[in-house]
């Protein structure tokens, strides 16, 4: 009961700091937009946990949603003066389908077949998009058309409202991922991430519960494309539906924070792109390739040191320092 | 008739395919392992062979067994320092592993060797035989006999060698290949060396009709996958009748849709055998 | 005999050259205990798991209170109340035993009515003491008591028991077996793999043999242990 309360003013604390932080910053300098990537991607790995962490679907093509949610707002506003929120929406809805999609003829497949379908499946979005020039614009890539600053049409002129909305983002992505875990989807995802067959021998439709944990997750990472594209106002086909670019690392800062847990994608996410950032601003002057050479090695090294990521960290060193007193 | 020259296309950038997956198979039949990463040795194997022609002046036909040699000591390396430690790790982290491997190669090669695109030029280089109405292109025809001839050497070294006895032995039975003396982490380093190696080679020899760039790995990671989904994941025949097939897959459907969407013929493919025959079309032969 | 309320007829299952399961027939009627014993490699564990639509018979028939199973997938089959321990132990390891059971639970209540049904569950199976474990640190036996809370937690009319008992002492084993009459005094009617001789002996009123995929008898445990080819199928065996 104790505990349960601190940890809620905790928490609350928390979110007080998150909200007034952008204060501490530049409005509009460069340090308060990647605060916001970082926002951004912590909602993508948070979208992407819940297939991966708790069913133990690891897929390696979320670009795909993330993409067609980030080409169907700004097509949609482009031709048809559509607001973003309603674009958004449709979005949602494509992104959903694509997932239902190819989740149904991948159900069966586990770990590195699934990965494998979910990988291509990216891939040929990206090649889609590249080579379907008369929608897309192709590997020019499009540009958000500018509107008035304005809360309707997803468009501000600082970055702070962007912020603010990356955090509301991430706040309600979290919630979905808590209120799923602990709901009877979350039950099933663990229990066929732990034994399908059992699973379904005691009643779990595995295949329908792992439709539905896909779409839900395919859903949102749409939305988040909608708000990268609206963030950004310009993206290509390689920035949406890349391997590297989006896929990678959604499921890289899962890991890199603790895959399966809340807050494991919240800590990955302000921990790696920050870094990223860094290794761009010291390295991209000298040489292309730099800082994405880092974010590789970030990646083996973090699979070779702990690859339960930061979340493991503490009750190894409790395992530890408990070991320590017991031998002293 | 432009569909039996289509077919005969296929079938020469068919073996080319085969070939590169072959390696592809070969990791995961010994290891239990996807690798990811594979392409990008593809893309260094194009390098070698680029520079071995750039400084030395080989042609890269002649290149290809260095290049072979070159990635098979990386490829070993590369074994010894990374994979060798996760083999007993949860998927997630093998999968991840070579992921990073991949990111690691491409951005590393960027770095060294630029962005740009780098050719070769050979003076069969846009040289066609002649047979009735057909026409083969003959750097098409070198690379496929290079690869029939590096297949031939594979097969010869995993039926009559030592080596190759073992290794299959691990891939079938590891408890019983230990038993037998068979050391399993010896044999993941081979597999992996030759496995990548054997990519290389592929890589070296389509140098002279394709150009090599550090992404270049990207075309062929969906193709590669497709390659041995088609033939069984880890089935060394099924890999070659893959690659044949979607050789062939691949030079019809240009005759249909526009080259861009050639690749979703082959997603389309590749989807439809992992849901239908995930153990591919020749079921588990190994 | 009452209406049967499983009623098995002429299953065959063929794995490759082996033929696993061959014109296996059965008539359950409700609220009985059967026990179903023969030498290992019978086909008691494949039917089982045919029955519950883990593997799809090659021909033949299965009725559940009237309704065809044969070609349903088993969460349908659980949920027209069939369902399977199983003998390895396929628990989720990483989750605790109160989730482990909870989840049994869910196909026909809310996390809430799951939590309350487990709880129940853990009690009757006398293992309420480590509802928080987690299954992985759980010893054999404790393994084997979690698998059955957690499939009666499905609220099964048919309970498929594999080996269930397999490593209890005489005291477990025989609270174990007044649980299962009790049960069956509730209307559940239970199918039990056992090795343990005197707990099927004691616990069952009628045996079916099975040898080399096929019933080679069945009758009360008496007429059980007098007939020839039973014991020419155990003695073979071991015999050979």
């Amino acid at each position: 009961m104790n505990t349960s309360s601190t940890r809620l003013v905790a928490l609350f604390a928390l979110l007080a700091i998150a909200v007034v932080l952008p204060f501490a910053f530049d409005p509009r300098g460069y340090a308060i937009r990647i605060l916001c990537l970082a926002l951004l991607f912590a909602a993508m790995a948070q979208a992407w946990n819940i297939v991966a962490g708790l069913a133990n679907q690891v897929s390696l093509g979320h670009a795909a949603f993330f993409g067609i949610g980030a080409y169907t707002s700004t097509l949609l506003l482009i031709h048809f003066g559509l607001s973003p929120w309603l674009g958004m929406i449709a979005g949602a809805v494509l992104g959903g389908l694509a997932a239902l999609l190819i989740s149904l003829p991948t159900m069966r497949l586990r770990g590195h077949y699934f990965a494998l379908a979910t990988l291509a499946f990216g891939e040929v979005m990206r090649v889609i998009a590249n080579s379907w020039g008369g929608l897309t614009g192709g590997p020019v890539g499009i540009s958000v058309p500018f509107a008035p600053p304005d809360l309707a049409m997803l468009q501000f002129k600082e970055t702070r409202p962007y912020y603010w909305l990356m955090l509301a983002a991430l706040v309600l992505v979290t919630t979905i991922f808590l209120a799923i875990k602990r709901s009877r989807l979350g039950y099933r995802l663990r229990a066929i991430k732990e034994n399908a067959d059992a699973a379904e021998v005691i009643g779990v439709d595995t295949t329908r519960t792992k439709i539905v944990a896909a779409v839900i997750s395919g859903m949102i990472t749409a939305c988040l494309g909608t708000l990268y594209a609206q963030f950004q106002f310009f993206f290509d086909p390689d920035t949406v539906f890349g391997v590297a670019s989006v896929s990678v690392r959604m499921a890289m800062i899962a890991i890199v924070g603790g895959i399966g847990t809340a807050a494991g994608p919240i800590l990955g996410a302000f921990f790696v792109i920050p870094l990223e950032e860094f290794a761009n601003q010291i390295f991209s002057a000298q040489a292309a390739g730099l800082s994405q050479l880092v974010f590789g090695l970030l990646l083996i090294a973090v699979i070779l040191i702990e690859p339960r990521g930061f979340m493991a960290i503490g009750p190894r060193l409790k395992r530890l320092l408990a070991r320590e007193k017991a031998d002293g | 008739m432009a569909v039996v020259q289509a077919i005969l296309d296929g079938l020469m950038i068919g073996g080319v395919y085969a070939v590169i997956s072959i390696g592809l198979t070969l990791v995961f039949g010994v290891m239990g392992i996807v690798n990811f990463a594979q392409a990008e040795f593809l893309m260094l194997g194009m390098f070698v062979a680029y520079f071995a022609w750039a400084w030395l002046g080989l042609d890269p036909l002649l290149a290809a067994p260095l290049a072979f040699a070159v990635v098979f000591a990386l490829g070993a390396a590369l074994q010894r320092l990374l994979i060798r430690r996760v083999m007993k790790a949860p998927e997630v982290a093998q999968i991840f592993l070579t992921v990073g491997l991949l990111i690691v190669l491409e951005n590393a090669a960027l770095l060294m060797f630029g962005s740009g695109f780098r050719s070769v030029t050979t003076p069969y280089q846009t040289s066609s035989l002649q047979l009735g109405p057909l026409f083969v292109s003959v750097p098409y025809l070198a690379a496929f006999a290079m690869s029939v001839a590096s297949g031939l050497a594979l097969f010869l070294f995993m039926k009559s060698s030592w080596f190759g006895r073992a290794m299959r032995a691990t891939a079938q039975d590891p408890m019983a290949a230990k038993l037998m003396g068979i050391n399993a982490d010896r044999m993941h380093m081979l597999a992996f060396a030759l496995g990548v190696g054997l990519t290389a080679f592929g890589g070296a020899v389509i140098l002279p009709y394709l150009t090599a760039s550090p992404t270049v790995g990207a075309q062929f990671v969906v193709l590669m996958f497709t390659v041995v989904v088609l033939g069984g994941l880890g089935s060394v025949a099924g890999a070659v009748v893959g690659g044949l097939a979607v050789g062939v897959i691949q030079s019809l459907s240009a005759l249909a849709f526009p080259i861009q969407l050639q690749n979703l013929v082959l997603f389309v493919v590749f989807i439809a055998v992992l849901a239908l025959r995930p153990k591919g079309l020749l079921g588990a032969a190994r | 005999m009452a209406e049967p309320v499983l009623d098995i007829t002429d299953i065959s299952k063929r794995f490759g050259g082996l033929q696993a399961l061959s014109k296996v027939s059965l008539s359950i009627a409700s609220g009985e205990i059967v026990g179903l014993i023969g030498p290992n490699g019978a086909g008691k564990t494949t039917l089982f798991s045919t029955l519950v639509g883990l593997h799809r018979p090659d021909s033949g028939a299965v009725r559940l209170d009237g309704r065809h199973l044969v070609g349903l997938k088993p969460h349908r089959i659980a949920a027209a109340g069939m369902v399977k321990t199983f003998q390895n132990v396929a628990l989720f390891l990483d989750s605790s035993v109160l989730d482990n059971v909870l989840t049994g639970g869910l196909m026909r209540h809310p996390v809430e009515g799951a939590r309350d049904l487990a709880r129940r569950c853990l009690e009757r199976v006398g293992i309420s003491a480590i509802a928080g474990k987690l299954a992985r640190d759980l010893s054999f036996p404790e393994r084997a008591r979690v698998e059955v809370a957690r499939a009666l937690c499905t609220e099964p009319r048919v309970l498929l028991l594999d080996e269930a008992m397999a490593a209890l002492n005489h005291v477990e084993m025989d609270e174990f077996m007044a649980l299962l009459r009790q049960l069956r005094a509730e209307g559940l009617t239970l199918i039990v793999v056992e090795h343990h001789m005197r707990a099927i002996m004691s616990l069952c009123e009628r045996l079916v043999v099975l040898n080399f995929g096929q019933v080679i008898a069945t009758g009360t445990p008496a007429e059980i242990s007098r007939d020839p080819a039973v014991v020419q199928a155990y003695l073979g065996r071991s015999a050979a």
